[in-house]
């Protein structure tokens, strides 16, 4: 038996200490771990939103929430004068419309659901919509978005849900169309047994299937999508748009652009980037970036006094033990050594069962910190997070939350995920192991003070 | 040969300086079993303390063998201590949780021995003290006293030390115990060839040593040879 299996042994000297020890040490270290881990996770969000900045500016009419709120619509005229603007490649424009069953013989694939119901009562009353929406039946109206750029779903994507436009059959139309002509959501098509070249009625008027797309989400599938000139048309709405998606030339140009868009239109319309969109959900994720941090830093050095007590204490008392060892010829090196080792065994054990707590505890303590910081954070960043289940999530998406913003963006900060990988935990052993070295390190002063003729006395 | 000139020891106890060792000069041949009396508080476990190099003289020079122990750096210190010395104390410092057995192989690992030779050894030394094969797996806090001292002692020969030294390895015992430790220490030395220095309070044992020093205040007041007679 030499130096380092002695340590070992006397990691278990006395038991119950080991066994206290070694849980408050795995609290810390777990606690440690799992801040380790909302960091990096909290972190990794952060750059992924900051490299989403994308060079689009969203202009909405002043006022409009989703179909909701008032405001007047902006016109192809004031939309001529933004695509003109330096450094503005494009213009989306979209007519949003909902069809009602008086409207449309085509069904919405999407049930209501309470939640469903519940926002449709809640805002019924500013448009009058639901008709019959405290009735046991009612049903949901079509979405039908006009656009002049069809495959472009993120330039509609408040009322479209976005998503990426996938092409199932037939062809889309041109951007300047006028036809009675139509894309179809997978969902609703079937739904309604729709094929390309079936017909539907819409406005009184029969429309053709053109085509019939996916976006990889459901409500996305369940809207129509037609020309812009043809929405305008049937609605009586000549010339105008309830929101257009400007693209700049460069991201840095995009703050100069959305300045001179906003001159531009007055205060006609709400004019945002994604900028400052990112930006709102980068300083909600710095909050918890901090708080990880500092609750990591707080955690590790906690570890650290344990372990470093508890070797001092040990120390103090074994001392004569230590005497004794000296006095029958141990170098002080050796004397060390065995101390380490039994701090580093203290420290490992400490460490499995941290970084089992750890491991399971991360995932909710990210979740944790991520929706408190998210409740106290702006109103407009919970659009996404409002709703579950279908019914919910329409209504949610459609009347709630701020022209959709963060559907947009497609981050929120829900959605941050906590990753637990091999090198955190590796990590974490080092760095235990790390403060372990440095706590015996403190002992080993200790140690070698003790005078070995000290062990002469009788106690 | 052991060879103590003019050593002196100084204590600094609040205000006062204690000369707890205050000039003691004395010679030790090889292979004598050698005794050092005196009065409480006279200075014998200073003087002991200094020759097994577990404190520094604040003056002086121990030679032993032709070397100043007392100018040896720390390693060389260490191996004096592991090697050249043996130490029996009064009350027994075994390590707790090692076994009997254990405790006499370890100063065998700070000379490097291998494992196979520190057990054969630490197996024998323990047999001949009077353990038995239960008994050198027990650790001492299931030990009687006497047996731990016999287990001390087994440890302090461990390495064919050139001198053991005792520091009343027999206060702690009844005194049929402590007789039969002492005589213990005396044919293992005898066996071994190592030069015994023992301290006691008991003029018995002192009586069968070969030498006696008397300790009064830090100095040799009288010293008794027996050797002779
Ligand atoms: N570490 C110390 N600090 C201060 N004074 C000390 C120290 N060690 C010993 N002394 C003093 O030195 C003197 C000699 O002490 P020492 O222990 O050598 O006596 P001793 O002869 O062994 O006595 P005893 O028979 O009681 O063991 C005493 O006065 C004691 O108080
Ligand atoms: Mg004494």
């Amino acid at each position: 038996m030499n130096w380092f299996s002695r340590g070992i042994r006397s990691a278990f000297r006395n038991a119950t200490r080991t066994f206290a020890l070694v849980i408050i040490l795995g609290l810390s270290i777990s606690l440690a771990l799992s801040m380790l881990i909302a960091h990096q996770a909290v972190t990794q969000k952060i750059n992924n939103v900051k490299s989403s900045v994308d060079n689009t500016i969203s202009i909405y009419p002043a006022g409009l929430r989703g179909f909701t709120g008032g405001g007047n619509p902006l016109t192809s005229a004031q939309l001529l004068e933004v695509s003109k603007t330096t450094d503005v490649t494009s213009v989306a424009e979209t007519l949003s419309d909902r069809m009602t069953s008086s409207e449309t013989n085509l069904q919405s694939p999407i049930s209501a659901g309470v939640l469903g119901r519940r926002f449709a009562r809640k805002v019924g009353g500013l448009g009058g919509v639901f008709g019959n929406y405290g009735g046991q039946s009612f049903t949901l109206p079509v979405i039908v978005n006009g656009t002049n750029d069809p495959t472009n779903l993120s330039a509609f994507s408040h009322t479209g849900g976005g998503g990426t436009f996938t092409l199932q059959s037939g062809t889309v139309f041109n951007s300047n169309s006028n036809a009675n002509v139509a894309l179809l959501g997978s969902s609703i098509a079937s739904k309604n047994n729709l094929k390309v070249g079936s017909t539907f009625t819409a406005y009184s008027t029969t429309i053709t299937v053109a085509g019939i797309f996916s976006t990889g989400n459901r409500f996305g599938d369940s809207q129509v999508i037609m020309p812009l000139q043809t929405v305008q048309r049937l609605t009586g709405q000549t010339n105008q748009i309830t929101s257009a998606v400007a693209y700049v030339n460069s991201v840095s140009n995009v703050a100069t652009v959305t300045a001179a868009i906003k001159k531009e239109l007055g205060s006609a319309a709400d004019v945002t980037n994604s900028i400052a969109q990112a930006q709102s959900i980068v300083s909600a994720l710095q909050n918890i970036q901090t708080i990880s941090l500092y609750s990591l830093i707080g955690a590790v050095i906690v570890g650290a006094i344990i372990i470093l007590m508890t070797m001092i204490m040990i120390v103090r008392e074994r001392r004569r033990e230590i005497g004794v060892i000296k006095a029958i010829g141990s170098s002080n090196i050796r004397i060390v050594g065995q101390f380490m080792a039994e701090a580093v065994t203290l420290t490992l054990v400490g460490a499995i069962i941290g970084i089992t707590f750890g491991v399971i505890a991360s995932k909710p303590i990210t979740q944790m910190l991520v929706s408190s910081s998210n409740s106290s954070s702006s109103s407009s960043s919970r659009s996404s997070l409002a709703g579950s289940g279908s019914g919910g999530n329409f209504a949610a998406h459609h009347f709630s939350g701020g022209h959709g913003i963060f559907t947009r963006v497609k981050h929120d900060i829900s959605s941050v995920h906590a990753v637990v990988n091999f090198s955190i935990v590796v990590d974490g052993l080092v760095a235990a192991i790390f403060i372990a070295l440095i706590g015996s390190a403190v002992a080993a002063y200790f140690i070698a003070k003790i005078r070995p003729a000290e062990v002469m006395r009788v106690e | 040969m052991l060879k103590v000139t003019d050593l002196k020891r100084q204590f600094q106890s609040g205000d006062t300086i204690v000369n707890a060792v205050n000039g003691i000069d004395l010679t030790i041949p090889d292979g004598q079993f050698v005794s050092i009396i005196g009065q409480s508080g006279s200075g014998k476990t200073s003087l002991l303390s200094l020759l097994g190099a577990l404190d520094k003289p604040s003056s002086g020079s121990i030679e032993v063998d032709g070397r100043d122990i007392t100018k040896m750096n720390g390693g060389e210190l260490n191996q004096y201590r592991a090697k050249t010395i043996g130490f029996v104390f009064q009350s027994y410092n075994l390590v707790p949780n090692l076994t009997a057995l254990e405790n006499v192989m370890l100063p065998m690992e700070f000379l490097g021995k291998p494992k196979r030779d520190r057990i054969e050894r630490a197996k024998n030394l323990l047999h001949e003290v009077g353990l038995n094969d239960g008994e050198v797996l027990r650790k001492p806090g299931s030990l009687s006293g006497g047996q731990q001292q016999r287990v001390a002692i087994a440890r302090a020969l461990a390495n064919h030390p050139k001198y053991i030294l005792a520091d009343e390895p027999t206060g702690n015992l009844d005194s049929q115990t402590g007789k039969k430790i002492f005589n213990l220490l005396h044919d293992l030395s005898l066996k071994e060839k190592t030069t015994i220095i023992v301290v006691t309070h008991d003029l018995a044992i002192a009586g069968k040593t070969n030498k006696s020093f008397r300790i009064k205040d830090g100095r040799v007041v009288n010293s008794t040879d027996r050797s002779k007679t």
